[in-house]
């Protein structure tokens, strides 16, 4: 049996419905933790189109932006993840429905 | 042959992803989004990019999630508890999760509409040349200088950020 | 199946095995020298001088009861140890052990040709599992996913020490791991490729006829930036905190028991076993040697090379006192950083000066 050879909107396809399950985590989550984690699903799915239509183009640049992209997921999760910290410190509970006043 | 792993890759990033978030317990997010990195490396490499599939395993998958664990393990994260009863069910749950729900499920409409209005390209085969690390060495340091400059002051901004913002509140 | 499969199935074959076999002799190796430093014997009755005094250690660990904790998570307890073995096993995969081959000495050594007419392969292989192009970034790759058998045994344990024991020896491997990628960046800029059979082979030859021309000879602070930060991956000697026995009971291994604390210090030793062969790859010429064997006995060099590491990690162990937590983490990001920038900033000059700037 052989299975259809991938394209490149299958490659396409794949990140979208990635990117669509990332979006659909963050909505649904109650847990900041995991939101940050489908946040991560998302970036993950973005560098995959970069890097299947450099694919398709012959280029490097994709993969560089892609170097990029995981750099800066780098830093934000650091600062996310500190952040959650100090909120955890705060207040015992990790829903964002918890944070609601501005000031505490 | 290249067909099989493509399917198989591409399957298990979208059940792990899925999984990801749909479990309760944080710590079993982080690894099972840690199986999703590995097929995604995979699929880079099918897509001819090596040096993008290990920066990915050794950035990703290697620092980031250990970072997420470790805030998991010391924050000792409860696991979360789903909304019992009526709400419980996730399309017809209460307010926010079911607009949530159909808003991720039209994006992902559109995308395929999208998507699907492209003609069909084919890719090189993975045994096409993959792209070396001179190429993306020369690129880098040459095109995108300044973005790697800039990255750097980045990535120092975030570490003195990371380190206040959780340091604890002198009393 | 044409010989060329068959004879990369049987390198691939005699390689794992060659590695379980390595761990079983530095156990033997790790207790017979420990003794003499100490001015002791060591395992003598076992066999003849002790030699076989890893198969009564296996024994024992098989025969002992296999314990969990009630409270631990079955599917992580279990799932530490093969994530820690499975990484330690999977690094060695892409490093060379020997050059190019196509058994034709061997074939005549064993009179394979006599008996069944196999002359050697049409084209040479290389003696590895595999010849990645981005080889040495594979192995700092498999070697940061070590890190979370550590980190998962620590927290499925359910248990203070451990998880103690887990987030600082995690923490201390991955602050080692910069400086250990720094070091190795040194020796890719004078060789030209990621690929180690490419690095092996670029240190080929002699200067002035006697000299080889190992990488130890241009990077002698990098060789030893990458042993310092190799021996803190590996949790050993000096910065074996993490399983100190007097620390902390017994650290991120205290709940294991039987086969899966096999597993841990199988992984340990194959680490050490992989750090050595890079460090011989990258460093001290591969499979070169002073002298050249015939084709396809270069690896006889590198075993005495790989030989002569292991030997001096087991004689660190036990000659130097153990570093402090703190100072440790200190002297990794304080001291080892700052140097191996140091290392990677003069090399690219002087490497721009040679190839005239």
């Amino acid at each position: 049996m052989s299975l259809p050879e991938p394209t490149l909107n299958s490659y396409l396809m794949l990140s979208a419905v990635l990117f669509a399950i990332g979006t659909a985590g963050v909505f649904l989550r109650r847990n900041i933790i995991t939101i940050l984690l489908s946040v991560e699903v998302m970036l993950n799915a973005v560098n995959l189109t970069f890097i299947a239509v450099d694919r398709f183009r012959g280029q490097v640049d994709g993969q560089i932006i892609v170097f990029f992209v995981i750099t800066v997921a780098a830093a934000e999760a650091a600062v996310g993840l500190a952040i959650v910290i100090a909120l955890f410190r705060h207040k015992e509970m990790l829903t964002p429905d918890a944070f609601t006043s501005l000031k505490w | 042959m290249d067909a099989w792993i493509f399917w198989i890759l591409a399957a298990g990033a979208v059940t792990s992803s899925v999984l990801v978030i749909g479990q309760r317990n944080p710590m079993r997010s982080v690894l099972l989004l840690i199986l999703s990195f590995m097929s995604l490396a995979g699929l880079y490499v099918l897509l001819g990019s090596p040096f993008a599939a290990v920066i990915q395993i050794i950035i990703y998958a290697g620092a980031i999630m250990v970072l997420f664990l470790f805030v998991v393990m010391l924050l000792n994260v409860p696991t979360e508890e789903t909304p019992v009863g009526r709400a419980a069910r996730l399309l017809g749950g209460a307010g926010p999760r079911r607009f949530g729900a159909v808003i991720s499920a039209l994006l992902a409409l559109e995308l395929f509409w999208a998507i699907g209005r492209l003609d069909l390209f084919s890719l090189p085969a993975s045994d096409a040349p993959a792209t070396t690390v001179h190429d993306i060495g020369i690129r880098l340091f040459k095109d995108y200088a300044f973005a790697f400059e800039a990255t750097s002051a980045l990535i120092l901004v975030a570490m003195v950020g990371a380190v206040i913002l959780a340091r604890k509140e002198p009393r | 199946m044409s010989p060329v499969v068959i004879a990369q199935l049987i390198v691939i074959g005699f390689t794992f095995f060659m590695l379980l076999n390595s761990a079983a002799i530095l156990v033997y190796m790790e207790r017979k020298v420990a003794a003499f430093v100490q001015q002791r014997y060591g395992p003598y009755l076992v066999g003849p001088k002790g030699l076989l005094q890893p198969l009564a250690d296996i024994i024992k660990l098989v025969m002992k009861e296999e314990l969990r904790p009630k409270a631990a998570d079955a599917f992580l307890f279990y799932l530490a140890p093969i994530i820690s073995a499975a990484a330690a096993f999977s690094a060695f995969a892409v490093v060379p052990w020997g050059g190019d081959t196509d058994f034709s000495t061997l074939a005549r050594l064993l009179f394979l040709d006599r008996i069944f007419g196999f002359k050697g392969l049409e084209h040479p292989i290389h003696l590895a599992v595999a010849d990645v192009n981005v080889g040495l970034l594979v192995i700092f790759s498999i070697t940061a996913m070590g890190v979370y058998g550590i980190v998962l045994a620590g927290w499925s344990s359910n248990s203070k020490y451990s998880l103690l024991g887990a987030l600082r020896a995690s923490a201390q491997m991955i602050s080692y791991e910069i400086s250990y990628g720094l070091s190795f960046a040194g020796v890719i800029m004078l060789a030209g490729s990621l690929s180690l059979v490419d690095i092996v082979n670029s240190q080929q030859g002699y200067w002035f006829g006697f000299i080889p021309k190992w990488y130890i000879f241009l990077q002698p602070i990098g060789f030893f930036i990458f042993l310092t930060a190799g021996v803190a991956e590996t949790n050993r000697a000096p910065f074996d905190f993490p399983e100190a026995e007097q620390e902390l009971v017994a650290g991120y291994h205290t709940e294991y028991s039987s086969m899966s604390f096999a597993m841990f210090f199988l992984a340990e030793y194959v680490n050490m076993v992989t750090v050595s062969a890079v460090a011989t790859d990258l460093f001290l010429g591969g499979w070169h040697g002073p002298f050249p064997l015939p084709d396809g006995f270069g690896w006889i060099w590198f075993l005495a090379k790989v030989f002569v590491l292991l030997f001096f990690y087991i004689w660190m162990r036990w000659t130097l006192p153990r570093y402090r937590y703190d100072q440790l983490m200190e002297f990794g990001w304080k001291w080892l950083l700052p140097a191996a920038v140091l290392n990677l900033l003069l090399s690219a000059y002087v490497a721009l000066r040679v190839n005239g700037w």
